[in-house]
């Protein structure tokens, strides 16, 4: 599981529904969620995770996206396999995970160093219990 | 095993009792009835059922009994059933009316269904109009779609008559479904008085789709892994990437979770 340390900024809760936003440095970051414990509040620090399948990879994006989370990272390793391709991102100063299928890969002409953006649904990230940060 | 209980309960509520095999749930039934001995108190509204030297007897308690085994009088027929407790002709039609019983209520119990004789038997535990409904078990040996029906029937007599009920369950579904608050038993003490909810969902951070389960085996396949996973009786299929599959062994107890959006929901036929 990939995780951020991040600092809760809003809840905006309807009845068992809740968008909770996150900062992490200057970027925010948002996630959906039904109840919430209680202890999630405006200004606790937490963890969000996400499986390294949940996160796409976007190269010079531009025009609109619904996607809530998109985060500037730096390649820093690709292991490529047959069919899939596991590509390792330096976000802020946590690594991430991504896996995609090798054919994204190559039609992005991905390569060590370069800049890309994470894309996580909000839908896809969560709170992660026991790492209370 | 020693059984020490204190619990306050709202009138009209529906409480449910959980706890494993041998927490003294039924116990604790069978005192509340009056037909297993106990030391302390038991009131019930403005009447004292059980004090200090003092012990109202069985029948003196307005109480409802329903056991998993149905206990109808075979030599009656339905209605005839009902009215033996207390002659009230109207409250038996209505009573029949509300759990479809109607067309049946000259039959004799060895003519009906499992599902049905416990549909009489609920009602004639409702005749008497008693201020406390106490269900053991009731369903738990009915099939799955009869006991549905049957928790349908439980809760619109609930919802008419508001009496005060404790049941016995096992079923998490049911108690969900029926009780607005559980009282969790363990070795015979009072572990847990909750809502349904809090009891039986299981979540992981603010993962609400949580199952306990048993990993069998980690298969290694291109840059990933997958981890086949025993719940109950089914294996489910977990991809890891390779720093998840570093933490997990074959024969390690987990919980399987994801976000409550990601799953999807089929019917079975």
């Amino acid at each position: 599981m990939n995780m951020i340390k991040v600092v809760i900024s809003d809840i905006a809760s309807m009845e068992h529904l809740n968008v909770v936003s996150f900062l992490c440095g200057k970027d925010e970051l948002r996630m959906m969620s039904l109840d919430l414990d209680e202890k999630m509040k405006v200004g606790r620090e937490v963890y969000v995770g996400t499986k390294a399948s949940n996160i796409s990879l976007a190269k010079d994006l531009s025009g609109l996206i619904s996607l809530s989370n998109q985060l500037l990272c730096k390649v820093e390793a690709i292991d490529h396999g047959s069919l899939l391709c596991s590509v390792t991102l330096k976000y802020h100063d946590v690594l991430l995970e991504s896996v995609i299928t090798e054919a994204s890969v190559e039609k992005m002409g991905l390569v060590v160093g370069e800049v890309v953006t994470a894309l996580i649904k909000a839908s896809e990230l969560s709170i992660v219990e026991g790492y209370d940060a | 095993m020693q059984l020490r209980v204190k619990l306050n309960l709202k009138t009209g509520s529906f409480i449910a009792i959980s706890g494993e095999s041998g927490s003294g749930k039924s116990t604790l039934l069978r005192i509340l009835a009056g037909l297993e001995e106990a030391t302390g108190e038991i009131s019930v509204g403005d009447a004292q059922w059980q004090g200090k030297n003092f012990l109202l007897p069985p029948q003196k308690r307005d109480i409802g009994f329903v056991f998993q085994d149905y206990a109808l009088f075979e030599n009656m027929n339905v209605l005839e059933n009902l009215l033996f407790v207390v002659k009230d002709k109207a409250l038996a039609e209505e009573l029949l009316e509300l759990t479809h019983l109607s067309a049946l209520k000259n039959r004799y119990p060895n003519t009906l269904s499992g599902g049905q004789k416990q549909r009489v038997a609920l009602c004639r535990a409702l005749m008497k109009r008693p201020k406390l409904l106490l269900l053991d078990e009731p369903l738990s040996a009915l099939d799955p779609k009869i006991r549905t029906q049957l928790q349908g029937d439980i809760l619109k007599l609930h919802k008419r008559f508001k009496t005060t009920t404790l049941m016995v369950s096992h079923d998490p579904s049911e108690i969900y479904r029926l009780a607005e608050s559980v009282v969790l038993l363990d070795k015979g003490f009072v572990q847990e008085v909750t809502t349904p909810k809090k009891l039986f969902l299981k979540t992981q951070g603010s993962q609400k789709f949580a199952l306990q389960g048993e990993i069998v085996e980690i298969i290694s396949v291109d840059v990933i892994f997958i981890a086949v996973v025993a719940i109950g009786q089914q294996l489910v299929e977990v991809v890891l990437d390779r720093h998840e599959a570093k933490m997990f062994h074959a024969g390690d107890s987990v919980k399987v979770s994801t976000k409550a959006f990601a799953p999807t929901l089929t019917k079975l036929l």
